[in-house]
């Protein structure tokens, strides 16, 4: 994976950003700033994930605050921040009528492509997703899978800085799930796109994400950096074993553990980066001390997700 | 085409000017449209009217063709005014019929797939987005109106000589304003009715309702009220008093040309505003 550029603006600011649509408050003063090369947003379903998107594409004005898409303000250059985007839609979304080379080939002229350009990208972006032996057909003759699949294209064509996917998995099968959550994740691993994933599904957001942003009731829950708790939490383990062992204590404190003793027989190590549970389990084989129960502990997503949806946050 | 890479990879050309992306909304409609062949050989029939305008012109002032058929130069009357009036009409009327075939495929059927979004999250605005489905109209209309008109004014002008176009300038302005404004109130109405119907038959029906039951409603108000206040909303009656107005003949009611005026300024008003409320990404629903 490529690193984002420490010097880049940030690829998602927002300044108490409202918004309030047909008289109800949807968003209520959101206030974080995302840098990393995928952000999550999470959140139930109604907790304002898509109006957030479709805020920040300008579809929705805000009612207050402001925002910043890779450093351009959403109030004054709404276009620009247009031009540097890939949008991929929840709903399905096509043009009448056309076959999905035509259709990917409008969407990059739309976006500025020269013609010629859009229709060689056209093709690359169909074969890209998948869809390259059927990229003559008409888009309305496709599955509700190709379908995602195109509107990922016409999202790619014209090399977007940052991509916006609304809930990209939606209606697909476990396979093609699979290959969506792939594709993103191969995208991202490239390092010339940012993304911008809305999911309610932990799991995408959690294979594909750095950042994840969880929004209940139109406030921000929590944030989290995905990234460093990897970073920090990579070497947390706890150990349960048979019977308690001094010598096991001595023997993994000195490969480089730090270790607490919670109660007699039961602890908790932090490894060096240079360590793995391999080495633990080599000296408790060496010594002759049975390890009961060996925990790689790590906050996961859904640990995470549900402490927010506990907290007594939000509350438009 | 052949596929070179099937990797993604970022665009690094250049890219085509921001105000000239209205233009890709407008060329891949008429290229739908043309994809019907029988919409494309409507469209040549509607290019009748000035074929057959050309014609007379070029006959009436052929005297060796004309006694070879049969006829003096009298049978063709001169073209007179009444000729350019009559021919005025023949262009507007399947001007109205190409209106009510293309328009409802121009916004309804993006609205019924929901392709707004898609349209509207690139660097266009909904003001780029109406201009290039109006352009679409201006486009096929044009040849068929006020292009056609002024090549049958040329062609009489020149043959004629003797300054004949300084005595009937009229018959050119009214061309070129009365079919520019025809074009831009149905243009206008049409794409309106196309936003807010999506079942593209529909649609049609509404056009064709809105013209002529507006028109029965007006007859009947006149009838009513023995006066002309009906033709406010007399679309067609209007367009025709301008176009009179123009040619410097006596208006079709007593109502003052202002008033015609002002029937299709409200009927392009309220086209607009229909069109601003309808054309939205994602609609809110209070």
């Amino acid at each position: 994976m490529i690193a984002a550029n420490p010097h880049a603006p940030p690829v998602l600011e927002l300044d108490g950003l409202s918004v309030a649509l047909g008289g109800r408050q949807i968003l209520d003063r959101l206030t974080a700033s995302f840098s990393r090369r995928a952000i999550g947003l999470l959140g139930p379903n109604g907790a304002g994930k898509t109006t957030l998107l479709r805020t920040l594409l300008g579809f929705y004005p805000p009612t207050g605050g402001s925002a910043r898409v890779l450093g351009r303000d959403l109030a004054g250059d709404g276009r620009g921040i247009r031009a540097e985007i890939g949008y991929m839609p929840e709903s399905d979304a096509h043009i009448a009528n056309t076959t999905a080379v035509h259709f990917v080939r409008l969407m990059g002229e739309l976006s500025g492509l020269p013609s010629e350009a859009a229709l060689e990208r056209a093709h690359e972006a169909l074969f890209y997703v998948g869809l390259g032996e059927a990229r003559y057909r008409k888009v309305g003759t496709f599955s509700t899978g190709m379908k995602q699949m195109v509107k990922l294209a016409q999202a790619l064509v014209h090399g977007p800085s940052l991509l916006m996917l609304d809930e990209p998995t939606n209606g697909l099968d476990p396979p093609a799930r699979k290959r969506m959550i792939e594709l993103v994740s191969d995208i991202r691993d490239r390092g010339t796109c940012s993304i911008l994933l809305s999911s309610h599904l932990l799991g995408d957001v959690e294979t594909v994400c750095d950042e994840v942003l969880i929004l209940k009731n139109g406030a921000i829950a929590e944030t989290c950096d995905l990234e460093a708790d990897r970073r920090a939490n990579r070497s947390f383990v706890e150990l349960e074993l048979e019977a308690p062992s001094d010598a096991f204590v001595a023997a993994v404190s000195a490969l480089g553990c730090d270790v607490a003793s919670l109660e007699p027989g039961r602890l908790k190590l932090v490894m060096p980066a240079a360590r793995s549970t391999r080495d633990l389990w080599a000296e408790a084989d060496r010594l002759g001390v049975g390890i009961r129960r060996l925990d790689l502990k790590r906050d996961s997503l859904q640990d995470i997700f549900l402490r927010a949806m506990e907290g007594n946050h939000g509350g438009v | 085409m052949a596929v070179y890479e099937r990797i993604w990879r970022r665009y690094q050309g250049g890219l085509t000017p921001l105000g000239r992306r209205w233009t890709v909304i407008t060329r891949y409609a008429l290229a739908e449209a043309f994809s019907s062949r029988i919409f494309t050989a409507f469209y040549v029939l509607c290019l009748l009217p000035t074929m057959v305008g050309l014609f007379l012109v070029y006959l009436s002032h052929n005297t060796g063709l004309l006694e070879q058929i049969g006829m003096t130069r009298e049978f063709v009357g001169g073209l007179t005014e009444l000729f350019f009036q009559l021919l005025f009409s023949w262009q507007a009327i399947p001007a109205f019929f190409i209106a009510v075939i293309v328009a409802p495929s121009l916004i309804s059927a993006d609205l019924a797939n929901n392709a707004l979004p898609l349209y509207l999250a690139r660097p266009i605005t909904r003001r780029d987005y109406v201009v290039g489905k109006i352009a679409v109209l201006a486009l096929l209309l044009s040849p068929t109106t006020w292009i056609g008109g002024l090549a049958v004014f040329v062609l009489q002008s020149s043959l004629e000589g003797g300054g004949w176009w300084r005595e009937h300038w009229r018959i050119a302005a009214a061309y070129l304003i009365g079919h520019l404004t025809w074009i831009v109130v149905i243009s206008l109405l049409t794409l309106a009715i196309s936003a807010w119907v999506r079942f593209k038959p529909a649609a049609r029906g509404a056009l064709f309702g809105i013209v002529f039951i507006l028109a029965g409603f007006a007859e009947a108000v006149n009838g009513v009220t023995s006066s002309s206040i009906g033709d406010l909303v007399h679309l067609v009656r209007a367009i025709i008093n301008v176009v009179l107005w123009i040619f410097g003949l006596p208006l079709r009611n007593d109502l003052p040309i202002a008033a015609s005026w002002l029937t299709l300024a409200a009927a392009c008003a309220l086209s607009l505003w229909l069109l601003h409320r309808k054309l939205r990404a994602h609609e809110v629903v209070s």
